[in-house]
């Protein structure tokens, strides 16, 4: 069974009077334990296809599956039950809160859990020494460099042991050697925790990292590739 | 918990905000908490007057409508054999003024009384002996506390035996009055009298004429009916004369009224700086929920229920109100501090009130966070994200 199966995703928006379709009929597979790049040039529709399978956007046709599980978008409650549970966001501006510390921001999703504190701040300190920012831990995004902070954000992506963790632009802000050594890190996690990761880029280099790879353009999945990963 | 330390953390991360939303709850609670505190306080000290006094107490006025019908001397004195419910009589006769005592100014109030006056106004002595029925048409007197401070203070230690000069008049010292707390019924500032027997007053002083007198009613009529027999009586007895009757109960009843009135009054101002104060804290709430569109979205992202966004924010203003809330506590609390020590009069804190003002804070924290919160919980994560 694979962790998320989206059949013939439309999705369009009403800008004024014109209709845009962004997504025009996509059919996606994420199995379990996966390394999946969908590369794709800005206005390409892929945010709104990393958005759609992050449960933040609700298609206007198709199904949607995530562990199989079929995806009802009418109750708010269970979408975000779901996003907390099953989905690990990775964003290319990070979304740290600002006022928070590394250990906070990256036990943010279990306190939807309502665990207790003492839980929560263990837990997210097991995580941030998964991503190697222990050291970090009670120092405020501001006090940290882009590559750390994005670092503390995958440790909150995974923290709350999701079933895939989607990963928008995750290097868009770092510079090249930074963007590779995250990317470094997102494959690591895959294959020594076995975690399900989708990287949403524009960039083929960093797609590299990723035995399989998408290509979406204009709203459509346009090719397969099975290349050996470099 | 964690949700109130993140309020309180994102409170003090806008301090300059806070503290301009806040002051609109700080004063409206203040003046609430000020307000019913020196309500209670007022109130406190006026029964506590009549409390020492007794409720049994009234005093009957002449008419003033009615200026050639006297009330005599001897009427009044005969009263309690007509008015069986007349338990005891008390006339009285005074003329305040300003006075040279042993070459010092003073206001004092000169005052003429029957034995019975000590015991209808709970006075009790300090040294010396009181004046009593004996002492009819003699210059005798007993000073008040505060006429006595002034004695002392300018050099005089033995009272007692020691004469003053009134007027044309020198009078003995006989004994000297402890305090007694003025108000209600009592007809002076007794702490400020110098009394003499009525006779002795009849004769000197230029105005002669009763006004009112104190009396205690007992027994089992009605004060109606005891009313309508005292009325009769003065009727019959001076032609034309007619009298008043005013008793602690309806003095008391009257001043409740008063008080309740005021109260009220003082919690509408109140309310009013309150609602300012909640519009206050609506517009800090509605600038956070816009500046913090990024975490909302990510919260919800990250799986917050709008319900959890809800109640973030709500408990964020329902803090920032509590935080406004204790301040104005303690200001209100000042505020009646200092009013009770200027007037002089027992301090209290009203529990009531405090707990009111904790109720009130919360509650306007939750009615004016109601709609920036609803507002957060509601917007699009993506939307709010991209923001």
């Amino acid at each position: 069974m694979s962790m998320l199966k989206a059949v013939d995703i439309y999705k369009s928006y009403k800008v004024g009077p014109t209709e845009v379709n962004v997504l025009r009929g996509i059919s996606i597979e994420v199995e379990r334990g996966e390394l999946l790049a969908v590369v794709g040039a800005s206005g390409s529709g892929k945010s709104t296809l990393v958005h759609m399978l992050g449960l933040l956007e609700r298609p206007t046709s198709g199904d949607y599956y995530v562990e199989g599980e079929k995806i009802c978008y009418d109750d708010d409650r269970a979408l975000s039950t779901l996003r907390n549970q099953k989905i690990g966001f990775v964003f290319q501006q990070y979304y740290l809160l600002p006022r928070l510390t590394a250990l906070d921001n990256v036990g943010l999703p279990l306190v939807y859990r309502g665990l207790r504190i003492s839980e929560i701040k263990e837990q997210a300190m097991a995580f941030l020494r998964k991503v190697g920012m222990e050291d970090r831990a009670h120092h405020r995004p501001n006090e940290m460099s882009g590559g750390q902070q994005q670092r503390v954000a995958i440790a909150r992506a995974i923290v709350g042991k999701p079933s895939v963790i989607l990963a928008d632009e995750p290097t868009g802000a770092l510079d090249t050697q930074t963007g590779q050594e995250i990317m470094a890190l997102i494959r690591k996690l895959n294959e020594e925790e076995g975690i399900t990761a989708v990287v949403i880029t524009h960039d083929p280099k960093i797609a590299m990292h990723c035995q399989r790879r998408e290509e979406i353009v204009d709203g459509l999945i346009v090719h397969q590739d099975q290349r050996e990963v470099v | 918990m964690a949700n109130i330390e993140e309020a309180l953390r994102s409170l003090t991360s806008a301090k300059q905000r806070t503290i301009l939303a806040l002051t609109g709850i700080i004063i409206g609670i203040g003046s609430v908490i000020g307000m019913v505190s020196i309500g209670a306080i007022v109130e406190n000290e006026a029964l506590k007057q009549f409390q020492d006094m007794g409720v049994d107490v009234a005093v009957v006025r002449r008419e003033f409508s009615d200026k050639t019908a006297e009330m005599k001397l001897q009427d009044i004195f005969e009263l309690k054999k007509h008015v069986r419910d007349i338990l005891e009589v008390a006339p009285f006769l005074g003329s305040g003024g300003e006075y040279t005592l042993h070459g010092k100014k003073t206001y004092l109030e000169q005052t003429g009384v029957t034995e019975s006056f000590f015991t209808l106004n709970m006075i009790r002595l300090r040294e010396g002996r009181l004046i009593t029925d004996l002492d009819a048409y003699r210059c005798f007197c007993v000073i008040g506390k505060a006429i006595g401070d002034f004695l002392r203070g300018i050099g005089i230690t033995n009272l007692v035996g020691n004469q003053i000069i009134l007027g044309d008049r020198i009078y003995t010292i006989v004994g000297v009055l402890d305090h007694v707390p003025q108000g209600g019924m009592r007809p002076c500032d007794i702490n400020n009298a110098v009394l003499t027997h009525i006779t002795t007053a009849g004769r000197f002083f230029q105005y002669r004429s009763i006004d009112s007198f104190m009396v205690r009613l007992g027994g089992q009529k009605t004060t109606t009916e005891i009313k309508t027999e005292v009325k009769d009586y003065f009727n019959k007895r001076s032609k034309g004369l007619s009298v008043t009757i005013l008793t602690a109960e309806e003095l008391i009843a009257n001043m409740k009224k008063q008080m309740r009135l005021f109260t009220l009054l003082l919690g509408a101002i109140g309310s009013i700086s309150l609602i300012v104060g909640g519009i206050g804290v609506m517009n800090m709430m509605l600038v956070s929920v816009a500046e913090r569109r990024m975490e909302i979205g990510l919260r919800r992202a990250l799986g917050a229920l709008q319900r959890d966004i809800q109640t973030q924010f709500i408990i964020e203003s329902v803090t920032l109100c509590l935080v406004g809330g204790v301040i104005g506590i303690l200001l209100g609390v000042l505020v009646s501090l200092v009013f009770a020590k200027l007037s002089q009069w027992e301090f209290l804190i009203s529990y009531g009130s405090i707990a009111l003002g904790f109720g009130v804070a919360t509650a306007v924290g939750i009615f004016f966070g109601y709609y920036p919160a609803r507002a957060a919980a509601k917007l699009d994560p993506i939307k709010a994200l991209r923001s």
